[in-house]
């Protein structure tokens, strides 16, 4: 029996020292080629609050195959983020509740740009979806206000000289926002980011065009302090 | 059983053997990272390096050059390669608070350069004035590359690495920034505009446009208990119960516009959130207001909502409002309503109004735009006539409705403009022909979905 969880353990590490080595080189194929010939079904990255002709298409598919029990209405509500999420689960995916290349290829969905012409190729939902995140990364835990608060401070960014000059320059700009230096602005946003940033982007600005925002209880450099401190919303104050 | 006392042992060195191979393998791979984020920014400091001593040798051309066509050519480039060191000097690894004056430095480089392209383009060519401004600039860019080639040099001998600047070590930016703050573009963008104020330069990034007063708020202040009273009588005092002031800062003074921020809550709290609502200290407006409730069944269609926020905005005061667009969410429909003065639609004095779908209430409005830029205007006649504007469009593009408008462009300023809306290859445009001088002044490129319109 000893013998037996013996040799059993040395196998189990063996193997894993081995895997450690080629995991690093196993790339997961996502066969671009396949994608490219099959009838385009989706042209766009799916989520939360997303609607249309292709979030029935997903919501069809997955109340056939058991993991949706809502009405096909085209609508990416709560219902069909957590189908996606079982999915997700179930088929070994990244479960983030996303519909991407990957998702939707395990849907038997394929997922590619159609043409564009000059009419089209303008969605600015990307955008919406990127402040979202950096939103819900930074701010889920406040009050609404404070959440489109911080997506303002963004837009207001965008439009001074003393920063960069576009949404994700502004987001990704290093050592800008702790949510994006340690990675939580990779979670999904949950529907209230996302309105909070459309609010934000239709223009509301709860901050009255602050640049800056800290929380009292975590801001680490006294700089900050010198700011012009204007409005306190939830647990950050604002200022210019 | 005397085999059994190996077991441990063995288990304990084959457990040894792969946590070292395990952290061999990281080790490796944390090094591979590390050196290429180090290539990374290499690379951006080199390309952000060579960007601004293009900008200085084009800005010194520039003085120098006599012929109009040349400068075009040698101030498109200052713009665009001041705006591409910009952008890489803001990825690089370093605070906010050490590069926000350089940033805004080689934005502003970039923006002053394009206002002077426009005015070379309508014809001017550069004051002396602006000569001297440039000759100023160019002495800021030559000292910013002399440091940068300090930089550089510390770089190659390995006294510095961008890893280093990520823990924060860099002490040489400070001193550039330092630098730019007492020689601050500010200082002299004002003397520029003070002197010749023919000569103000219109961009998005000049100060005279972050600094921009708001005009539509009226006279007067109210003190925080009047402004209480507004914000209930604006949605209604039947409806609130507490209402809550926002802690301010010291500095209320630097907000665009100074107001007291109050959270509502509703008779109801259980059911529905707080209502937010800002009231400005002079005047005493309402700036915005939203009730971001979630809207379920939605019920009532676009058109009787858009009658709804039109009724809302008589009774608020604001008359001669025309919705321009409006876009549908979260079974919310948001509209755009623009002030209109004679038959003259004036833009840049805006009011959003949101209402839910569901019952036809407002659920939200915001007079920031309106109260910021509104006030009596001089609006001018057209100089020329409908018919001469039409002959300044393409040929093929099918004109649909035309009308009169103020519109805003870059910076402060406003132009009438006769506005055609139309088609041209199956895609919706819009085209502003200057009402005074017939200049294309400007073309907008309309989208339309099943939720609303969009306007690029």
């Amino acid at each position: 029996m000893r013998k037996i969880v013996l040799f059993t353990s040395v196998f189990v590490l063996i193997a894993l020292s081995i895997m450690t080595f080629y995991i690093n080189n196993t790339t997961i194929d996502t066969s671009s080629e396949k994608v490219a010939q099959m009838p385009q079904d989706l042209t766009r990255v799916l989520y939360w609050g997303t609607r249309g002709e292709d979030v029935k298409r997903v919501q069809w598919t997955l109340l056939k195959w058991g993991y949706y029990d809502g009405r096909v209405d085209g609508i990416y509500g709560a219902r069909t983020y957590r189908a996606v999420r079982r999915f997700q689960r179930k088929n070994g995916l990244a479960v983030d509740g996303v519909v991407g290349p990957n998702t939707a290829a395990a849907m038997g969905l394929s997922f590619g740009q159609r043409n564009t012409t000059a009419a089209r190729g303008v969605n600015r939902n990307d955008n919406v979806y990127l402040l979202a995140r950096a939103i819900y990364g930074e701010a889920r835990g406040e009050p609404y206000i404070g959440q489109v608060a911080v997506g303002a401070v963004i837009l207001n960014r965008v439009q001074n000289p003393k920063f960069p000059n576009s949404i994700a320059s502004v987001v990704y700009q290093p050592g800008a926002f702790t949510a994006v230096s340690d990675g939580q602005i990779n979670l999904s946003p949950d529907d209230t980011a996302l309105r909070a940033a459309r609010d934000a982007l239709n223009g509301w600005d709860p901050t009255y065009g602050c640049l800056y925002y800290w929380n009292p209880a975590k801001a680490r450099s006294p700089w900050i302090w010198t700011r012009k401190v204007v409005l306190k919303i939830g647990k950050h104050w604002f200022g210019i | 059983m005397e085999n059994n006392r190996w077991i441990l042992p063995i288990v304990l060195a084959v457990a040894l053997v792969f946590a070292g191979v395990w952290g061999y393998n990281e080790y490796q791979q944390k090094n591979d990272y590390k050196v290429m984020l180090n290539n990374e920014y290499q690379r951006l400091f080199y390309d952000m390096k060579d960007n601004i001593e293009n900008v200085q040798v084009s800005l010194s051309k520039a003085l120098l050059s006599k012929s109009r066509e040349q400068n075009v050519v040698l101030l498109s480039q200052i713009w665009q390669q001041s705006m591409e060191a910009q952008e890489k000097l803001s990825q690089l690894p370093i605070r906010h608070k050490d590069l926000s004056k350089t940033q805004k430095f080689l934005n502003q480089v970039g923006d002053y350069a394009f206002a002077l392209l426009q005015e070379h383009l309508d014809g001017k060519s550069l004051s002396s004035k602006q000569r001297q401004s440039l000759f100023q600039l160019q002495d800021y860019t030559a000292y910013l590359s002399k440091e940068l080639t300090n930089i550089h040099n510390k770089l190659m001998t390995g006294k510095l690495n961008f890893n280093a600047v990520r823990r924060r070590e860099d002490k040489e930016l400070d001193k550039t920034n330092e630098k730019m703050l007492d020689a601050d573009l500010t200082k002299f963008e004002e003397k520029i505009s003070n002197n010749y104020p023919e000569l103000i330069y219109d961009g998005p990034f000049a100060d005279q446009v972050l600094k921009v007063k708001p005009r539509g708020l009226g006279k007067g202040k109210v003190n925080a208990n009047q402004a209480k009273e507004i914000a209930s009588n604006f949605i209604g005092s039947k409806k609130t119960r507490k209402i809550t002031s926002f802690e301010e800062g010291q500095n209320m003074k630097a907000a665009d516009i100074q107001s007291y921020t109050f959270s509502i809550a509703p008779e109801n709290e259980e059911k529905e959130r707080a209502i937010y609502i800002s009231v400005s200290k002079t005047g005493g407006k309402v700036v915005w207001m939203v009730n971001p409730r979630p809207v379920n069944n939605p019920k009532i269609s676009v058109k009787e909502a858009e009658k709804n926020a039109k009724k809302f905005l008589d009774e608020k005061g604001y008359k001669n409002m025309e919705p321009n667009y409006s876009l549908k969410y979260d079974g919310i429909a948001l509209f755009n309503f623009a002030y209109k003065e004679d038959d003259v639609t004036v833009y840049a004095d805006n009011i959003k109004v949101k209402v839910a779908l569901d019952n036809g209430e407002i659920v939200g409005f915001d007079a920031a735009a309106y109260l910021k830029s509104h006030y009596d205007r001089d609006i001018p006649e057209p100089k020329i006539t409908e018919e001469e504007a039409r002959e300044k469009v393409r040929d093929g593009f099918n004109i649909e409705n035309i009308r009169l408008a103020m519109i805003p462009l870059e910076g402060i300023k406003e132009v009438l403009c006769y506005e055609f809306k139309g088609k041209y290859k199956g895609a919706d445009f819009i085209i502003y022909i200057n009402a005074l001088n017939g200049e294309e002044e400007k073309i907008l490129k309309v989208i339309r979905n099943e939720n609303g319109t969009l306007m690029i």
